[in-house]
């Protein structure tokens, strides 16, 4: 059984699709509503534990979505960068080492 | 001569800070909270036509009963001023007394007691909202009223000083009227809110324009859409009131609409989350603005789980005859992505494909201020948005702690001249 995975939304607007193009990560962009894009960039439990924890005002949305939700915009937005930068969405651990 | 709801005149219970100096001397004074100034300021300018002061028993019985007024006028919602038998006692107030209503510390109105009454507030709720359950956010407020109620009519002695950046959206029914006549629009339909407008809201507006439209002549605009922001009570979680209000208007001003076409204003008014019966209170609130015709789309002023989507529909229907106000029903609009457009769910057969404008979605767009195609949102009202998460809003265009502690009033009562 693989291990269970926990998507953190990010958006993509059309800024942001380019850059992700570039690093060709383009394809793994999901169509979300009139031309935004949103790419699920994955924690662990571990690390999901560690995130809620270093970001009080994120939430685990246990119910539905399995997701985290409500991330500040800075942290995100750092994500966001540092996906670019690796041009890979497998960023989480090097991401937290930063914390 | 101005009719407005129930074809009764609107007159506005104003009286000249000169004469009324005279009249307040030794009045006893009771300070207000600001849901009854919000509602000081509804009677007084005429919003709340034909009422002239806060309800009696008799009005209130027959408002919950038969959602009418005494005289037969429809209305759905008791207007209420409350207080403790302890205060009446203390400060020895008596039906035939007038009092001094004060607000921020100043004068504002002047109250005629004709009545000191009470009322089962759980059979009140039952009537007004359906459920008697204290979770009900007008429930709550319900029952967070004071034990006695004061009747009486009102007079506004001190004019509300609206603070920046309301003031221009202020267009009390009067003045409202006249705006109406200057532009030559025959007809105008009430868009009520409390939201920025990302495109679906849009096009709900120009939805109901071109149903509002119908068989009038096209030579010159005589169609308007009153966008009528309900400012009172606060939640956290919901826009901010500069962001509402300033974003309405950027639609405007950027040419999305134009003056020929939309207007944004304002009304005080405590949400009571009455689902069907908040949507006969709008009904009576938007004809006294002066207009002709009234957007309601699914589950109008609900809450939770309480109404079903149609109610308020039905609930209008059943009162159509006495309203001056036509309602205009609006389907949802949705992103398409094979008609590569916004669309009605009532035009586009391509359900399979539908892009649905989800709360969750958008506000968290909104959160990341990740700037969202055209097609989202406008760029001009995202910005307007954003800047006034920074400028009103302690960085976030939603509510906050902050806000609710910190904000600019609305507007203040000034010391009186
Ligand atoms: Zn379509």
């Amino acid at each position: 059984m693989s291990e269970e995975k926990f998507p953190i939304n990010i958006w993509i607007n059309e800024d942001r699709y380019a850059k992700l193009s570039k690093a060709g990560l383009g394809d793994l962009c999901e169509e979300m509503l009139a031309g935004l894009k949103v790419l699920r960039v994955y924690a662990d439990a571990a690390q999901r534990d560690k995130i809620l924890k270093l970001f009080p005002t994120a939430k685990f949305d246990s119910a539905t979505t399995k997701s985290i939700e409500l991330l500040p915009k800075d942290v995100k937005d750092k994500i966001f960068d540092t996906i670019v930068e690796k041009e890979s969405v497998d960023i989480m651990a090097a991401f937290l080492a930063k914390f | 001569m101005e009719l407005g709801h129930g074809r009764k005149p609107i007159v506005e219970r104003i009286m000249e800070p000169a004469e009324a100096k005279e009249k307040i001397k030794n009045l006893v004074q009771i300070p207000i909270r600001s849901q009854i100034a919000n509602e000081v300021i509804g009677i007084s300018y005429g919003f709340f036509s034909p009422l002239q002061g806060f309800m009696g028993k008799a009005d209130v019985d027959s408002v919950c009963k038969k959602m009418r007024l005494a005289d037969g006028t429809v209305w759905s919602i008791p207007i209420l001023f409350d207080l403790t038998a302890e205060e009446i006692a203390k400060l020895g107030l008596k039906p035939g007394m007038s009092v001094l209503l004060t607000f921020n510390g100043n004068p504002m109105a002047i109250m005629e007691i004709s009545e000191i009454f009470d009322y089962d507030k759980k059979e009140m709720c039952k009537a007004v909202y359906g459920t008697d359950e204290a979770k009900h956010p007008g429930c709550a407020r319900t029952y967070a009223y004071a034990d006695k109620f004061l009747a009486g009519n009102i007079t506004l002695v001190n004019r509300p000083k609206i603070n920046a950046p309301y003031d221009p959206y202020f267009i009390p029914p009067l003045e409202m009227r006249k705006r109406f006549a200057e532009r030559g629009w025959k007809r105008v339909v009430a868009h009520q809110t409390r939201n920025v407008p990302h495109t679906g809201h849009e096009w709900l507006m120009k939805g109901a324009w071109f149903q509002t439209y119908a068989e009038l002549p096209i030579d010159k605009p005589y169609v308007g859409v009153l966008v009528n922001a309900i400012i009172g009570a606060k939640r956290k979680g919901d826009y901010i009131d500069e962001a509402i209000i300033l974003t309405q208007d950027e639609l405007r001003k950027s040419g999305y609409f134009g003056d020929h076409n939309h207007l944004t204003s304002l009304t005080f008014w405590d949400m009571r989350y009455a689902g069907p019966r908040e949507a006969v209170f709008h009904a009576a609130l938007r004809t006294n603005l002066g207009l002709t015709h009234h957007m309601y789309g699914r589950d109008h002023a609900g809450v939770g789980t309480y109404y079903g989507a149609y109610d308020a529909h039905n609930l209008l229907a059943t009162v159509k005859d006495e309203l001056d106000i036509v309602p205009v029903y609006s389907m949802n609009w949705l992103f398409c992505p094979h008609c590569g457009e916004i669309t009605s769910e009532g035009l586009c057969n391509h359900k399979s494909e539908w892009q649905k404008f989800s709360g969750t979605v958008v506000r968290s767009i909104v959160v990341d201020g990740v700037k969202p195609p055209r097609l989202i949102y406008r760029p001009e009202v995202f910005d307007v948005m954003m800047e006034c998460g920074e400028k009103y809003g302690f960085g976030s265009p939603f509510v906050t702690d902050d806000y609710l502690e910190k904000r600019i009033p609305v507007f203040e009562i000034p010391p009186m001249k």
